[in-house]
């Protein structure tokens, strides 16, 4: 039995209220989430981390397609970890709200400092782009924007934010 | 370039697993003992388990596959139910037809940090959930103290000079 097999068949189980396979799929989506989570809530990202899989684990009723758990339990782990970094609010920027663009030398030089100026909305739209791999629309989906607006935001943001690094 | 990423330690797991499960309960302590001395006791099911859980009278493992093992749980009052359960250092679960049972642990310097989980399924789980989670409020510290003491009596105690 594949990896897919096996996961789509513990969905099923959790969704019948099997604990034991509840349980085997934190195991499965654990390191996941905490990839998700770490980029957006930054200092909150454990707490942020253990409401996502508590959101995602109450939710699997409603999955309809266990092939998609990963995809899905995403969109889940964003909007938690948006959620409790904006109620922590400790670490809101400022002056820079802007996502810079792939290859900028700021973002190898030290990610959680470009990531700590920016909003946790920024730094889900940079982790979806940059870590995750996904394009605009896609990203849009994820965040429940629409895609045009993730666009527009980015575009001003690349500029702005080179403006702010080189001033 | 790494990405912060979150640690989801044991702990929080079982956390998040108990607030999932409905009438799920977890208690938490901090044992002053290393993670292996008391993981030592979680470990050892057929041992300890029926030291700790009093309802328990003998806990026979019947299969091992890796971390997955199956058990024959027999009580005093003569129940008798089978359970899967997956053990390995830090996390244990275990499922029967009725029960659903955890433990957990994570180092905390010198000391460890230990939750259980306890949770029964019957019919109108959901109406039931609060008064079985008052039941778990009652019922989990006391698992855990007995748990401790049968840490504390592992307790290697200082080596010899």
């Amino acid at each position: 039995m594949g990896e897919g097999e096996r996961l789509a068949g513990l969905v099923r189980a959790a969704q019948r209220g099997d604990g034991l396979a509840m349980a085997e799929l934190v195991d499965a989506l654990a390191p996941a989430v905490g990839r998700w989570c770490g980029p957006i809530a930054l200092q909150e990202a454990e707490d942020a981390a253990q409401e996502a899989l508590i959101a995602i684990l109450r939710g699997l009723r409603g999955l309809r397609d266990p092939a998609a758990l990963f995809g899905w339990a995403r969109a889940i782990a964003v909007r938690e970890a948006v959620r409790v970094a904006r109620r922590a609010g400790r670490e809101q920027p400022a002056e820079l709200a802007d996502v810079p663009a792939p290859g900028d030398p700021q973002l190898a030089a030290d990610i959680r400092d470009v990531l700590g100026r920016l909003a946790p909305e920024h730094r889900a739209v940079l982790m979806l782009r940059d870590l995750e791999g996904l394009d605009e629309r896609s990203s849009a989906a994820v965040l429940d924007i629409p895609a045009g607006t993730v666009k527009s935001r980015l575009a001003r943001a690349r500029a702005s934010f080179r403006k702010e690094w080189q001033a | 370039m790494t990405w912060p990423v979150a640690d989801l330690d044991a702990i929080r797991r079982l956390r998040a697993l108990a607030a999932a499960v409905p009438g799920a309960f977890v208690a938490e302590t901090t044992l002053d003992a290393p993670f292996d001395q008391v993981w030592a006791v979680a470990a050892d099911l057929e041992h300890e388990l029926p030291a700790y859980l009093p309802d328990v009278r003998t806990f026979t493992i019947t299969a091992r596959d890796g971390e997955r093992l199956q058990a024959d749980a027999r009580g005093y009052a003569g129940l008798r139910a089978r359970f899967d359960i997956v053990l390995r250092p830090g996390w244990c679960v275990m499922r029967s037809r009725f029960l659903l049972g955890g433990l957990a642990a994570a180092p905390d310097g010198q000391r460890t940090r230990l939750a259980f989980l306890g949770a029964v399924h019957i019919p109108a789980q959901q109406a039931a959930a609060p008064a079985l989670a008052a039941i778990g409020r009652w019922a989990g510290p006391r698992v855990l103290a007995r748990f401790a003491s049968r840490v504390h009596q592992r307790d290697p105690g200082p080596p010899a000079t």
